[in-house]
C-alpha cells in the first residue's frame, strides 16, 4: 500500500506514550488523518507543529485515553460476563460428548476431594470441642520406668482434693444399650461417657439448650441426669424441641436429659452421651455398695490463669507422690506428667499430620487429574478455535478479555461440576461412614468449613483448568490462523503443554492403581495371614447387662454344661479382636507394643493355643490370684532369646499395675494374632483373670464342628439365669473377617479413583493424539509421497504419542513407591510396598489402555492418501 | 452524582458527536469542536472527554467496520445515549432559564 505514513519521530513518540496497545493503531491512525487534513489546509509546518502538540497531550493525558470501560467497573463485567457465558453455553452446546466427558470427570474429581476433605474435617481439623486445649492437658502417671493414661478412682479424687494450680477432672467409658422410646426394642450398645462433675467447665462444652453437669451431680441420689450430644439429639431423637426433661433409659437406668451439647463438642472419642460417674452403678444396677475405687479412669485437667504447666505438673507430682497406696518397693515414687497431646483421647500430633497428608495428598491428586484432564479438553477446543481467538483479536479484544473468556468457560463447567460433586459427595457421605468405621457419635453433615473447601477448590480449579491454554495461547500469532489451517507445525508449544498434560494423568493413575493393586494384594494376604487359633466354631457371648450379678458367669458355666455341642468354655477379659489392653515398652528400641490379656485356666484349650514349655496356669491358681503368667513364644524369644523363660520374673520393662507384684513365667505359648489383625503383633502375656473381675469379662465358647442350633441354646440358657441380662453372641470367625475386608474397602476406594484416572488418562490420550495426528496429516503426506510405508508411520506416530505416558508411568511408579513406604506400610499386612505384581499389572493395564486409545488415530492417520493431502493442501 | 455533571469541554464534545451525527469518530469530532471554539484543540483531550462521557454512560461507542481511507484499520465510532442527550438538554434549559432572568433584571 502506498498509505502515507506519520513522521517516524511522532510514531516513536506515540509508541512511548502511554496509550494503550491495543488502541494505538486507532489513535495513529487519527493521527495521520488530521496530520493529513492540516497539511493540505494550512501547510507542513503548521501540520507537524499541531502533530506534535496532539502527541504531548496524549503524553499528559496518560491512563485516561481510549481505554474500554474500565474492567472495573462491575456492571460492565457483569454484562460481559454474561456474554462470555452464553458464547460458554452455545459453545458447549456443539460438543454435549466432550462437554459430559469433562463434567462427569471434574465433578467426580470434586466429590472425592469434598468426601476426603468432609472425613478429615470431622476427625482430625474440627477437632472434639475443647476450648484451648493447650491449656487442658491430659495428667498422666509415670514413674521412672512406665507412664500409664489411667488412675484409678480413688487416686483421681485425692488429685482432685489436692490440686491447687489446676482443676483436675476425669472420664471413662463405657457402654449400654440405650432405648430413646419405650418401643426402642433393641439397639446396639451406645458408648456412654461418664465424668466427674466439672467436666464442662473444664472442657468448654456448652450446650444449645438445658444445661451441661457441674458438680452438684455427684452428689444426686435420686435421679440420673444425662447430656446428649448434638449427633445423638439429631440422629435418636429427631431434635425434639422438649428434649429436656424427657427420660431415656440408659442400660438399667431411667436417664432424665437436662442438656443437648453444642454442635462440634464431642469430647472424648465422638462421645453422644454424658452422665456423671457416680451413676454407673445405676446403670448396670450393680447396687450402691459397688465401690468405684478401682475405677480406671483417664484425668484431664484445667490450668487455673495464670499458672505455666510446669508449674501445675510439680504441685500435682506432690500431690500424686503422696497418694497412700502409690508407691512400692518395686517401683519409684509416682510422679504427674502433663501432656497437652495426650489425655482426652485425642489423636497425637504425629498421627493427626500423617493423616492429613495422606487426605491431602489423594484430594490433590484427584483434583489434579480432573484439572488435567479439563484442560486438556479446553486446550484440545483452544486449538481449533485459534481462528476464534484469532479473529477476536483482530477485532480488538485485548489478551485479558480473551483469558477470561477461556476462564469463564472453565469456571462456568467447574461451578456445574461442583453442584453435581456435591450432591453426589452428600448422597455417598454414609456409606463412605460405613466404610472407613466411622464411629457413631462422628458428625459427618457438611458445614461451613466443608463449603468454603468446595468453593475454594471449585474456584482454583477452574480458574486453573481456563488459565492452561490461556497460557498456551500466550504470544500466539494472531494472523496466521486467520489465513487457514496446517502452517503452525513450527510450534511445538501446545503439544509439550499437553503431552505434559497427559504424562501428569498417567502417573496419577499409575500410583492409584499401585496402591489399589497393593490393597488387593492385601486383602488376600489378609484372608491367608494365621492368626495362631481356628476361629471357626468359636463364640465370643457378652451378657450386657448381666454383668451386674457376680456370680452370672458361675451360673452361666454350669447352664452351659448341658447344652450340647458346646466343646469347651472359658472366661476372659478380652476376646479375639475385641481390641485389648495394651503395654508400650518405650524403653526398648524398637518400641514394642505387647497385648496384655487376662483369662480362667482353659483359655489355652479353648482357643486351641498350643503350649511350647513349662505349663498354664490351673483353675485354682486362678482362683488363688497366683502372680503368675504365660507368654506368646515371640516375646520369649524376644528377651530371653535361646533360653527357656519359665521360672524367671517378667522383666522390669514390660509395665504392669504398679503395686502388683511381678508375676512368674510358668509357660510359653504359641504365638497368636487376637488384638488387631493388621498390627500382627505376637507379642503377649497372659494373665489369670482375678474372680472378683469376671464379671467385666467375656465368655469364649467353642462349638463342636456340625453342632448346630448351639448358639440360640445358649443365649437361652444364659437368659433364663437373668431375663435382663443382653445375651449377645458374636462369631469370632466374623470377627475376623471383618478385619480382614480393612483393606479390601480400601482397595475398592483406591482401585475405583484409579480406574476413573486410567478412563481419564485415556480420554485426554485419545483427544492429544487425534489433534496432534490431524495437525500432522500433511507431513504424512509428504512422507508417504517420499516413500514411507504405513507400517513406520504407525510406529512414528505411536511412539510420539506414547512417550508422555511412558514417562508418566515411570513417575507414578516412583511416586508409588514412595506413597508405599511412608503412609500405607502399616495397612498392607505385610505385602512389600515394592510388590512387583502390583507394579507390572498397573503398567500393563496403563499401556493397554494407551494403546487403544492411540491405535484408533493413528492408524487412521497412517492409511493416509499421499495423492489426496498433496492435491488438498 | 460524578455520572450527572457534565464539564463545559465534555458537553462540547457530547453536543458534537450529536450534531455530527450518529457514528462519527474522533478525528470529525476534533477538527468540528475546534471549528465552532475557535481555539485549538489537541485530540488527547477529545479522547479523554469521550472516554470519561462513555464512563459515565453519556455515549456509546462500537467498533467500525474496517474502511479504505484508513488503511483498512477499523475506527472507534460513538453515539449520544438517550441519558447523555437528557443531560444536555437539561444544561441548556438550566442555561436559559438562568440568561430569561438576567434578561428580565436588564429590563427592570
Amino acid at each position: 500500500m502506498t498509505e502515507p505514513h506519520l513522521p517516524l519521530v511522532a510514531r516513536w513518540l506515540l509508541r512511548l506514550s502511554s496509550v494503550p496497545r491495543e488502541a494505538r493503531a486507532e489513535v495513529q491512525a487519527d493521527l495521520r488523518e488530521l496530520f493529513e487534513a492540516r497539511r493540505r489546509d494550512r501547510g507542513a509546518v503548521h501540520a507537524h507543529w499541531r502533530l506534535y502538540h496532539d502527541v504531548g497531550s496524549l503524553w499528559l493525558r496518560s491512563g485516561q485515553i481510549m481505554q474500554t470501560p474500565s474492567p472495573l467497573s462491575v456492571l460492565a463485567l457483569f454484562r460481559d460476563v454474561r456474554g462470555d457465558l452464553r458464547y460458554a453455553v452455545r459453545l458447549f452446546a456443539r460438543q454435549p460428548g466432550i462437554l459430559l466427558l469433562t463434567i462427569v470427570g471434574l465433578s467426580l474429581g470434586l466429590a472425592i476431594a469434598t468426601a476426603a476433605f468432609t472425613i478429615m474435617n470431622a476427625a482430625v481439623l474440627r477437632g472434639e470441642g475443647v476450648v484451648d486445649p493447650d491449656r487442658a492437658p491430659g495428667v498422666l502417671k509415670t514413674t521412672d520406668r512406665s507412664t500409664w493414661s489411667v488412675w484409678q478412682y480413688d487416686e483421681f479424687l485425692h488429685l482432685r482434693e489436692g490440686s491447687t494450680r489446676m482443676q483436675v477432672e476425669a472420664v471413662f467409658t463405657d457402654g449400654a444399650v440405650v432405648r430413646t422410646t419405650a418401643a426402642d426394642v433393641d439397639g446396639p450398645v451406645t458408648p456412654l461417657t461418664f465424668v466427674s462433675g466439672g467436666f464442662f467447665s473444664a472442657t468448654g462444652g456448652r450446650v444449645v439448650t438445658g444445661r451441661s453437669l457441674d458438680r452438684a451431680d455427684e452428689r444426686r441420689a435420686d435421679s440420673v441426669p444425662v447430656v446428649v450430644s448434638f449427633v445423638f439429639w439429631t440422629a435418636r431423637l429427631n431434635r425434639d424441641p422438649q428434649v429436656i426433661g424427657r427420660t431415656i433409659r440408659v442400660g438399667r437406668a431411667s436417664a432424665t436429659i437436662v442438656g443437648v451439647a453444642d454442635r462440634g463438642f464431642s469430647v472424648p472419642h465422638n462421645a453422644l452421651l454424658w452422665m456423671p460417674m457416680p451413676a454407673h452403678p445405676a446403670v448396670y444396677n450393680s447396687g450402691p455398695v459397688q465401690t468405684m475405687d478401682d475405677r480406671p479412669v483417664e484425668v484431664f485437667g484445667r490450668l487455673l490463669p495464670q499458672v505455666s504447666l510446669a508449674e501445675a505438673e510439680a504441685q500435682l507430682s506432690a500431690v500424686a507422690g503422696a497418694l497412700p497406696r502409690g508407691a512400692t518397693e518395686t517401683e519409684s515414687k509416682l510422679r504427674v506428667k502433663l501432656d497437652t497431646h495426650g489425655g482426652l483421647g485425642r489423636v497425637s500430633s504425629a498421627m493427626t499430620i500423617a493423616i492429613t497428608v495422606f487426605v491431602f495428598a489423594v484430594i490433590g491428586l484427584v483434583l489434579l487429574l480432573a484439572c488435567a484432564n479439563v484442560a486438556t479438553v479446553l486446550i484440545s477446543s483452544a486449538i481449533t478455535r485459534e481462528r476464534e481467538m484469532g479473529v477476536r483479536a483482530a477485532l480488538g479484544a485485548s489478551r485479558w478479555r480473551i483469558v477470561r473468556q477461556l476462564v469463564t468457560e472453565s469456571l462456568a463447567l467447574g461451578v456445574v461440576a461442583a453442584m453435581i460433586g456435591f450432591v453426589f459427595a452428600y448422597w455417598a457421605m454414609p456409606l463412605i461412614g460405613v466404610m472407613i468405621e466411622a464411629p457413631a457419635g462422628a458428625d459427618l453433615a457438611p458445614d461451613l468449613h466443608v463449603y468454603l473447601f468446595l468453593g475454594v477448590v471449585t474456584l482454583v480449579s477452574g480458574v486453573g483448568a481456563g488459565l492452561a491454554p490461556a497460557w498456551h495461547g500466550r504470544g500466539a500469532d494472531l494472523v496466521t490462523p486467520l489465513k487457514g489451517e496446517g502452517a503452525r507445525q513450527d510450534r511445538l508449544a501446545p503439544g509439550r503443554l499437553r503431552s505434559v498434560l497427559v504424562m501428569t494423568q498417567a502417573a496419577v493413575s499409575v500410583l492409584l492403581i499401585v496402591v489399589a493393586m497393593l490393597f488387593m494384594r492385601a486383602t488376600f494376604r489378609a484372608a491367608t495371614i494365621d492368626v495362631g487359633f481356628d476361629p471357626a466354631g468359636l463364640y465370643s457371648v457378652s451378657a450386657g447387662l448381666g454383668d451386674s450379678t457376680t456370680d452370672f458367669w458361675t451360673r452361666g458355666f454350669s447352664e452351659l454344661q448341658s447344652v450340647p455341642g458346646i466343646a469347651a468354655a472359658t472366661l476372659v477379659e478380652v476376646p479375639p479382636f475385641g481390641g485389648g489392653i495394651k503395654l508400650s515398652i518405650t524403653r526398648d528400641e524398637p518400641h514394642r507394643v505387647v497385648n496384655l490379656n487376662r483369662t480362667s485356666a482353659n483359655y489355652f484349650a479353648t482357643i486351641g493355643l498350643r503350649l511350647v514349655a513349662g505349663r498354664t496356669y490351673t483353675r485354682d491358681e486362678v482362683a488363688a490370684r497366683a502372680p503368675f503368667a504365660l507368654v506368646s513364644q515371640s516375646l520369649a524369644r524376644a528377651y530371653w532369646h535361646d533360653q527357656s523363660p519359665v521360672g524367671q520374673m517378667l522383666p522390669p520393662e514390660i509395665p504392669l499395675t504398679p503395686g502388683s507384684a511381678r508375676p512368674m513365667i510358668i509357660g510359653v505359648v504359641a504365638d497368636a494374632i487376637t488384638a488387631r489383625l493388621h498390627e500382627r503383633n505376637a507379642y503377649a502375656i497372659y494373665e489369670p483373670l482375678d474372680p472378683a473381675n469376671e464379671k467385666f469379662g467375656r465368655l469364649l465358647i467353642r462349638v463342636a464342628p456340625g453342632a448346630t442350633g448351639v448358639t440360640e441354646l445358649a443365649s437361652q440358657r444364659l437368659r433364663s439365669i437373668d431375663p435382663q441380662a443382653e445375651v449377645k453372641i458374636t462369631s469370632i470367625a466374623a470377627s475376623l473377617q471383618q478385619e480382614a475386608s480393612r483393606p479390601r474397602m480400601l482397595a475398592m476406594l483406591t482401585g475405583t479413583i484409579g480406574l476413573i484416572a486410567i478412563v481419564l488418562c485415556v480420554i485426554g490420550l485419545y483427544g492429544l493424539t487425534a489433534s496432534v495426528v490431524g495437525q500432522r496429516t500433511r507431513e504424512m503426506g509428504v512422507r508417504v509421497a517420499m516413500g514411507a510405508e504405513p507400517r513406520d508411520l504407525l510406529r512414528l506416530l505411536m511412539w510420539d504419542s506414547l512417550r508422555p505416558v511412558v514417562i508418566g508411568l515411570s513417575l507414578g511408579a516412583g511416586a508409588a513407591l514412595l506413597a508405599g513406604r511412608v503412609v500405607v506400610a502399616a495397612m498392607f499386612f505385610g505385602v512389600s510396598p515394592h510388590d512387583p505384581v502390583a507394579f507390572v499389572a498397573a503398567a500393563v493395564i496403563l499401556i493397554t489402555a494407551a494403546l487403544l486409545a492411540v491405535v484408533v488415530p493413528t492408524r487412521r492417520a497412517a492409511a493416509v492418501d499421499a495423492a489426496d493431502v498433496l492435491r488438498w493442501s | 452524582m460524578k455520572g450527572e455533571r457534565l464539564g463545559e469541554f465534555e458537553e462540547f464534545t457530547l453536543l458534537a458527536v450529536r450534531a455530527l451525527g450518529d457514528h462519527t469518530y474522533a478525528v470529525p469530532i476534533q477538527q468540528y469542536v475546534e471549528k465552532v471554539t475557535a481555539r485549538p484543540i489537541s485530540i488527547g483531550s477529545i479522547y479523554a472527554a469521550l472516554t470519561r462521557l462513555e464512563e459515565k454512560g453519556f455515549v456509546r461507542s462500537t467498533m467500525s467496520e474496517a474502511v479504505a481511507q484508513r488503511g483498512g484499520k477499523s475506527k472507534r465510532v460513538y453515539i449520544v445515549t438517550p441519558s447523555g442527550l437528557r443531560t444536555a438538554r437539561d444544561l441548556h434549559r438550566v442555561r436559559e432559564r438562568i440568561w430569561n432572568a438576567i434578561t428580565e433584571g436588564g429590563r427592570s
